[in-house]
């Protein structure tokens, strides 16, 4: 058996396990649960919106943290994080928004519409590609991932704004339902919606950090190749 | 379209994204691992050569 064995069966596990969790809140959300009062069957599409966005902050929360302690210790490492983080974080802000135009256009009768919230991670997304594409443009990798963690900091402060934009702003897109102050969430939905929103939640998570450790995998790998070569002169 | 058409269209993208995105990954994954082995067997030759 070679060293890389274990990890990969580990991997090979973990990704089970997030196909079963993802399969099983599929199942919760699409059967189980009960179609909302007065939405219908259409509010099912929550049931991956809130995981999706949710998991979209969980990422820019690690390229907050990786390019902090980037531009601390100047370790690779922090940087690589950052960066399959924001990749990441992109692919689950876009799903986010076509998921809301998809259940706002029989809800609210459009596709889109410039409300505080809608636009600002409209915004969020653009500072990510952003951050994606400065990499990329930059050809001094260590100047590169400076500006880049400088970006993914900045970028980071968007994200309060987006979540006090339904007090602070009058918008089309409701207050939060389930996370309330003056309730507890089981107080507000269905236990059985509440359920498929939680197990739809987790099968996200796990689904998130095999696609993270894959992603970051590629980049060390990446990296050792290039410091090989280097040391080499190949 | 009716309520479930809305449904269907939104979990289709979402997971056929995901999928595509997995896929790439994988072979971004494997391509990558195939260049640090090729590394190592010229690594390997080159250390040869030279004792």
């Amino acid at each position: 058996m070679s060293p890389a064995a274990p990890l990969k069966k580990r991997k090979g596990i973990h990704g089970t396990i997030a196909l079963i969790a993802v399969a099983f809140g599929l199942y919760w959300g699409l059967v189980v649960a009960p179609p909302d009062a007065y939405q219908g069957d259409v509010q099912r599409i929550m049931y991956l919106h809130l995981p999706s966005i949710l998991t979209a902050y969980l990422s820019y929360f690690l390229v907050f943290v990786g390019s902090g302690m980037y531009l601390w210790k100047r370790e690779k490492r922090d940087d690589l994080l950052a960066h399959s983080a924001a990749e990441l974080g992109v692919l689950f802000t876009a799903l986010t928004i076509i998921e809301g135009s998809i259940w706002g256009r029989p809800t609210w009768g459009v596709w889109w519409t410039w409300d505080a919230r809608l636009t600002l991670t409209a915004i969020l997304l653009l500072i990510y590609v952003g951050y994606l594409m400065l990499r990329s443009l930059i050809e001094d990798e260590t100047r590169a991932a400076a500006a880049a963690a400088v970006l993914g900091i900045i970028g980071f402060l968007d994200i309060p704004l987006i979540h006090m934009s339904v007090y602070w702003w009058r918008t089309l897109h409701q207050p939060p339902s389930i996370l309330r102050p003056d309730k507890m969430p089981w107080e507000n939905v269905h236990p059985s919606m509440l359920t498929a929103l939680t197990i739809s939640f987790v099968g996200f998570l796990l689904l998130y950090f095999y696609l993270l450790a894959l992603r970051y995998r590629v980049g060390e790998m990446r990296e050792e190749i290039k410091t090989r070569r280097l040391e080499r002169g190949v | 379209m009716g309520a479930w058409g809305f449904v269907a269209l939104a979990y289709g993208i979402v997971w056929c994204a995901i999928v595509i995105y997995l896929v790439a990954l994988k072979r971004r994954y494997r391509n990558a691992e195939a260049a640090l082995n090729r590394l190592s067997s010229t690594e390997a030759a080159q250390d040869d050569v030279e004792k």
